[in-house]
């Protein structure tokens, strides 16, 4: 280092910070400082690709390989080949889009939310930021509303990605293209929306909660995909149980998309994790709820919690 | 930087009576200081002597369980104070999956601090060849900078450094206290913890900390003077046996 170089005072700074712009103005800043961090944050995109990739590889691939090739896997099992394609073109897009999202799509945002809240307890940055110019719930906002437009992203770039592969199938295999109504793919998207934003404000709290993002993640994981099936199947052995079990979130999630269509354990051709047990409407206000609850508890933590 | 005036006027931190208690352990017990404006104070003591705490208290980020901690005029964490008073923690906090300036852009968005800023804090801590490394990469001291560069955003008129040069080269760490002197003559009040004592010698003022307590507030010369040692450790040792008797007898 020279010292010439450690210049303590150029003329640029003065009236550098911008006046007090109060809580709106500081959820404004932290928002955008958290957008940043999330859109050059590798992790993020990892995240979002490999969803995207499993929904193409499990919703469209598998299906249309089964299709193509007459043949039958573990996704499609006793479902003739022929039966295969109507789900695979444009007009399916509803019933296809949260197919995956309850379990496997919710896991990925619940370790979105885990990592974008818990980092910065892992990396200490929360004891600088709280020191900084926004107070504590608009701050924390900036987390809730960044990774809230990261959900959205990761929703929309799904629809993109299951409209181009539908449309794909459907050229290929000589079929006419017939669009989705705008009312039902409207409702799918908003359950879509309300699956994520709940998994991902789950993993918030509880990256809150632990102030640890490798523990976060690791509960998180453990509940979506090992703890809830556990206890759905404890329910249906044991009367009494299902009453805790069928408002549980992965149930209420699992229930909103099996109403948008995407199929039950029932139905052959359903994703894990999709459920029949609410109605769409109950379970949409479920999960509606848990994401509020899910977020509000975590930001009264950060409110009130010493920064450690 | 703008020149914010220096030693005439009230005191940037006045601390009276503080008391930090950790469960049953009292961290920091009625505890006086006063920080003059534009001054550079070496808070030093031993690990676990409670400099960290103190910074803390000073930042308002610490429960405090009584006292008043005042920043320049306001109550410690006022929201007024908040882009006022820059915070180095001691660990450098800072995202590693991220590059320095994205660290730094992030920063000043919080802040919000001019774009222009990011550079200008990356040249204070020289690390313009570094500044698009991902910081998981950089060394410890690298590091250390970036966390320092975070606190040199916007204009804060009172920057709490806990032990800024920890794992740093020594002509980094002499090329760092020059920088702080700059500051402290632009009229920036600084306060540095360190454990190490030969960096006593780089401060205008010292506060010696031993388990919480005071052990004395003064200039180097004036405490050599007052022990009769020959540097900043043997004068923290005589304190300490002075302390020690006055204690037992």
């Amino acid at each position: 280092m020279s010292t010439a170089t450690m210049t303590s005072a150029p003329a640029a700074r003065s009236g550098s910070v911008r006046s007090a712009t109060g809580p709106l103005g500081g959820l404004v800043a932290s928002t955008r400082a958290e957008l940043l961090r999330l859109r050059k944050w590798p992790a993020v995109w990892v995240l979002a690709t490999v969803w995207l990739l499993l929904n193409l590889t499990f919703a469209y691939l598998f299906n249309y390989i089964a299709y193509a090739t007459g043949s039958s896997g573990f996704s499609n099992e006793g479902v003739p080949p022929d039966a295969l394609l109507p789900d695979l073109l444009p007009a399916a897009i509803p019933s296809v889009l949260t197919g995956g999202m309850p379990m496997f799509g919710g896991a990925i945002m619940f370790i979105l939310g885990a990592l974008a809240a818990g980092s910065g307890f892992g990396w200490g940055t929360w004891k600088t930021v709280l020191t900084q110019r926004p107070r504590r719930l608009p701050a924390f906002g900036g987390t809730l509303a960044a990774v809230g437009v990261a959900v959205v992203g990761v929703v929309a770039a799904t629809l993109v990605l299951d409209v181009a592969t539908s449309t794909l199938i459907a050229v290929v295999e000589g079929q006419s293209i017939v669009w989705p109504a705008l009312g039902p793919l409207a409702e799918s998207a908003a359950g879509a929306l309300l699956i994520f934003g709940m998994w991902a404000a789950a993993g918030v709290l509880v990256g809150v909660l632990t102030r640890s993002p490798a523990l976060a993640v690791g509960l998180g994981l453990v509940w979506s995909l090992v703890v809830e099936n556990l206890l759905r199947g404890v329910g249906n052995l044991l009367s009494g149980i299902e009453y805790v079990t069928d408002v549980l979130p992965g149930t209420a999630a699992g229930s909103l998309a099996g109403a948008l269509g995407a199929g039950g354990a029932g139905d052959p051709d359903g994703a894990p994790g999709v459920l029949t047990v609410l109605d769409g409407g109950p379970a949409a206000l479920l999960v509606a709820a848990y994401l509020v609850v899910f977020a509000a508890v975590a930001a009264l933590l950060m409110r009130h919690r010493d920064v450690v | 930087m703008m020149n914010y005036a220096a030693d005439d006027g009230p005191p940037a931190i006045t601390i009276r009576g503080l008391r930090v208690a950790r469960g049953a352990q009292t961290v920091l017990d009625d505890f006086d200081l006063d920080v003059r404006r534009g001054s550079l104070t070496g808070l030093l003591g031993p690990s676990g002597s409670g400099k960290s705490t103190l910074m803390r208290a000073i930042v308002g980020v610490q429960r405090t369980a009584g006292g008043t901690v005042e920043v320049l005029g306001r109550p410690a964490g006022d929201r007024e104070l908040r882009d006022r008073v820059g915070y180095v923690t001691q660990a450098p906090s800072v995202y590693a999956d991220l590059t320095a300036r994205q660290n730094l852009r992030y920063y000043a968005r919080v802040l919000g601090a001019p774009i222009s800023d990011v550079d200008r804090a990356i040249e204070q801590v020289d690390l313009e060849s570094h500044a698009d490394h991902l910081v998981g990469r950089m060394s410890g001291g690298q590091r250390s900078r970036v966390s320092l560069a975070t606190a040199l955003l916007g204009e804060p008129e009172v920057l709490v450094l806990d032990e800024p040069t920890v794992g740093l080269d020594p002509v980094l760490r002499v090329q760092l206290w020059e920088l702080f002197h700059r500051l402290a003559a632009d009229g920036v009040t600084l306060l540095v913890s360190s454990h190490v004592m030969d960096e006593a010698e780089r401060c205008e003022r010292l506060v010696l900390l031993r388990d919480g307590a005071l052990l004395a507030d003064d200039t180097l010369p004036a405490l050599l003077a007052r022990t009769g040692a020959a540097d900043a450790e043997g004068a923290f040792l005589e304190l300490i046996e002075k302390a020690d008797s006055e204690v037992s007898s």
